[in-house]
């Protein structure tokens, strides 16, 4: 399921000209690209496989084409599930790109495993760590090193239908007994007053961990806050707010019955606004209501270079020129993404749009999930409790402490 | 340098060369993995390692892991409970089947073909399908019994971990039905219809034929016709990972789904490749069992033989 991406004329054009070169006809033939030496092919893997990521893709291409000496990229997309694997297949077959953007959660497993080129001193020199949130930035960060940057970041936020919280008499929560209570005053008839996706994957664990964290623990404290957690969300299925059909859907599947009105609260992200944007009814977004403390889950994706790379200065180089706001911006704007960095707060559309703004305030507060390489472990152990709880497989405690002792073992707490 | 052969010892040399080429492909696509798959299991091999080769011996720790493991344990039940009830209905309803396609009826083969289309969609498309079916909003499942009237039995089959499996085999079992059926239908064309004829003259029913000529005489094809779908079953991955994914909680995350985790989600190469050999041993007994007695067959031809 990957392609390459249609390479423009103008490339294939610099290729005749570096061929060219190489043949000892010198310049004659340069056209695009002010190729003095041949220039160097970094490939590029990403997941962002979606028709409308393709124009600000391919204009970021070009940007960088155009504005990086003697550089070509070759692109080549996966499927957001594939990506991790395909990097571990090529890291067995010595097949590895130089620059990948890869989803910021895959920092546990890609960090501890020295697949990734070390760029502590290179963004020491360049000075800029300060402008980036804390929490992208320190999701990049592994063992003291600088393992790439933040490329986009997201987190998510409580959606809410405006006519049906109007009617109901219901304001906003804000906190999770007024979550409680609204959800519950808005659930009706064949519509549920709240819909999350607890599926049994990291999205379902992406959506879960507020609530941890809300609740004023984390992995290493499960038993005793993944409890409350849990059992909050269970009071929400037991009283018919909240579907147990949670437990099978993604995030889309959330936002489809928000669309069809068919819940009136959703936990989701901003990637959903372009398709809300188009529901014939109004809808607003508010921070995710807190518990002990206020938090939320950072999403996104990281730009990193591969150790294996022939080109990591020139990889580097790359890098270094996506985050000017004049192509940063461009391009975060086409993909609907919000920027990891606070110095582009008020350019692009996240500056005018009060949805993406209400994202953007939320950044701040979100949390990475930087728990190191048996992450992933710790992670399948958390979405287990959540569907055993919602399933009414088992009680929220006894959940919690099944899963804590997972969690202790994969994260070697003890 | 020539040597004169004598004609059998050309034979045979003929017959390596001509084995060679098959040869060289199970060397290359079955025995290299596989070796190096058992290469792996006695080592520890995580994401890191594979770059350093630095792989550690560690003898036989990865298979100590896994069989300390109660999800292996887990796992490998539900492969059992999910190979046994397909197995079970897939044979009984391809049998009937069978049964029922070995008289000709009009429109008998269309129908016969028609059937046919389960096996030959790719597992993903009948997951996808039953995923839908069952889907407890929108599926057509539960809407039948609502509009039947029996609401009250309508069940969320693949979101309660009670039933899940349940769902994964119902599927699998639609499958599965097609292949038995038309390997029984074979083994039953073999059974020479003039055994019927004598035994009818004999007086003996539509009953006792079927007990005492048709059974015993399709033992061997059904012996095979298991043997076949226990090496297709007990190895499932696809169906399974497109319905549920291995959940809700652990409930449907058979053999092949665990190794996959410990591999692709976990990173543990070591202990996925001993996980993954040991998931090698069930099929690999039956297609032991099922090449003996092919060459039991051979040897002699008695009975229908697929």
């Amino acid at each position: 399921m990957s392609y390459h991406l249609d390479r423009r004329g103008c490339l294939r054009t610099s290729t005749a000209a570096a061929t060219a070169a190489a043949l000892g006809l010198g310049g004659a033939l340069t056209s695009c690209s002010p190729a003095k030496s041949a220039p160097v092919t970094l490939t590029w893997w990403d997941y962002f496989t979606l028709d409308n990521f393709q124009p600000g893709m391919r204009r970021l291409i070009k940007d960088i084409e155009a504005g990086v000496p003697d550089v070509r990229i070759e692109r080549r997309t996966f499927p957001f599930a594939e990506l991790d694997r395909q990097i571990t297949l090529a890291a067995i077959s010595g097949d590895l790109p130089d620059i990948a953007i890869v989803d910021n959660v895959a920092m546990n497993t890609l960090g501890g495993s020295r697949l990734l080129a070390d760029l502590t001193s290179r963004v020491e020199k360049w000075g800029q760590a300060d402008q980036y949130y804390k929490g992208p930035w320190s999701g990049c960060q592994v063992g003291g090193k600088t393992l790439g940057i933040p490329n986009n970041s997201n987190c998510l936020a409580l959606y809410y239908n405006t006519a049906m919280l109007r009617s109901a008499g219901v304001k906003p929560p804000t906190t999770w007994d007024e979550l409680a209570s609204a959800a519950h005053r808005l659930t009706s008839g064949d519509r549920f007053g709240l819909a999350l996706s607890a599926i049994r994957t990291e999205e379902g664990v992406f959506q879960f961990l507020p609530f941890l964290w809300q609740a004023g623990g984390d992995l290493d404290t499960f038993t005793t806050y993944g409890a409350t957690a849990l059992s909050f969300l269970h009071d929400l299925v037991a009283k018919g707010s909240l579907s147990e059909q949670c437990v099978g859907w993604t995030q889309q599947d959330a936002n489809t019955r928000f669309l069809n009105q068919r819940a009136a609260l959703q936990i989701n992200g901003p990637w959903q606004i372009p398709t809300l944007k188009k529901a014939p009814f109004d809808w607003n977004v508010v921070a995710l209501p807190r518990d002990k403390a206020a938090a939320t889950c950072l999403g996104g994706e990281n730009w990193v270079v591969m150790a294996s790379s022939k080109h990591v200065d020139k990889a580097w180089e790359v890098l270094e020129y996506t985050q000017r706001p004049s192509v940063l911006v461009p391009y975060l704007v086409s993909f609907g993404e919000l920027p990891a960095r606070k110095d582009l707060a008020d350019q692009g559309t996240w500056a005018s749009d009060p949805a993406l703004r209400l994202f953007l305030s939320q950044l701040p507060l979100a949390r990475p999930r930087q728990y190191g390489a048996h992450y992933a472990e710790a992670s399948q152990a958390v979405a287990e409790a959540e569907q055993a709880v919602l399933a009414g497989s088992a009680s929220p405690s006894a959940a919690a402490r099944t899963a804590a002792a997972k969690i202790d073992k994969a994260l070697g707490n003890r | 340098m020539s040597r004169s052969l004598s004609p059998s010892a050309r034979r045979r040399r003929e017959g390596y060369l001509f084995c060679l080429p098959g040869m060289a492909f199970l060397a290359l696509f079955l025995a290299y993995p596989l070796l190096y798959n058992v290469w792996t299991s006695v080592h520890d091999v995580d994401l890191g390692q594979l770059l350093g080769g630095t792989e550690r011996f560690n003898g036989l720790d990865n298979y100590r892991t896994v069989i300390g493991d109660p999800a292996f344990w887990h796992s490998v039940r539900l492969s059992l409970i999910f190979t046994g009830g397909s197995l079970l209905f897939q044979f009984t309803i391809g049998f009937a089947l069978a049964l029922l396609f070995a008289r000709p009826f009009p429109l008998g083969g269309l129908l016969r073909s028609l059937l046919l289309v389960a096996w030959l969609l790719p597992p993903v498309v009948s997951g996808t399908l039953f995923r839908w079916l069952l889907d407890a909003e929108s599926g057509a499942y539960n809407a039948l019994l609502e509009g039947v009237g029996l609401g009250a039995l309508s069940h969320d089959w693949l979101t309660d971990p009670a039933t899940s499996l349940a769902g994964v085999v119902l599927a699998n079992i639609w499958i599965g039905v097609p292949f038995n059926m038309l390997l029984l239908l074979v083994g039953l064309h073999t059974i020479d219809p003039e055994l019927h004829d004598a035994a009818a003259l004999d007086g003996a029913g539509a009953r006792q034929r079927l007990r005492h000529i048709t059974l015993p005489l399709m033992r061997p094809v059904s012996v095979t016709v298991l043997l076949l779908g226990l090496v297709y079953t007990f190895k499932v991955f696809d169906i399974v990972f497109v319905m549920t994914g291995g959940g809700p909680v652990d409930a449907t995350r058979v053999l092949s789904l665990y190794v996959y985790e410990v591999f692709f989600t976990f990173f543990r190469f070591g202990q996925g490749a001993a996980a993954g050999l040991l998931l090698l041993v069930v099929p690999l007994l039956a297609g032991l069992l099922y090449v003996r007695r092919l060459r039991h067959e051979d040897a002699a031809p008695t009975g229908g033989a697929v």
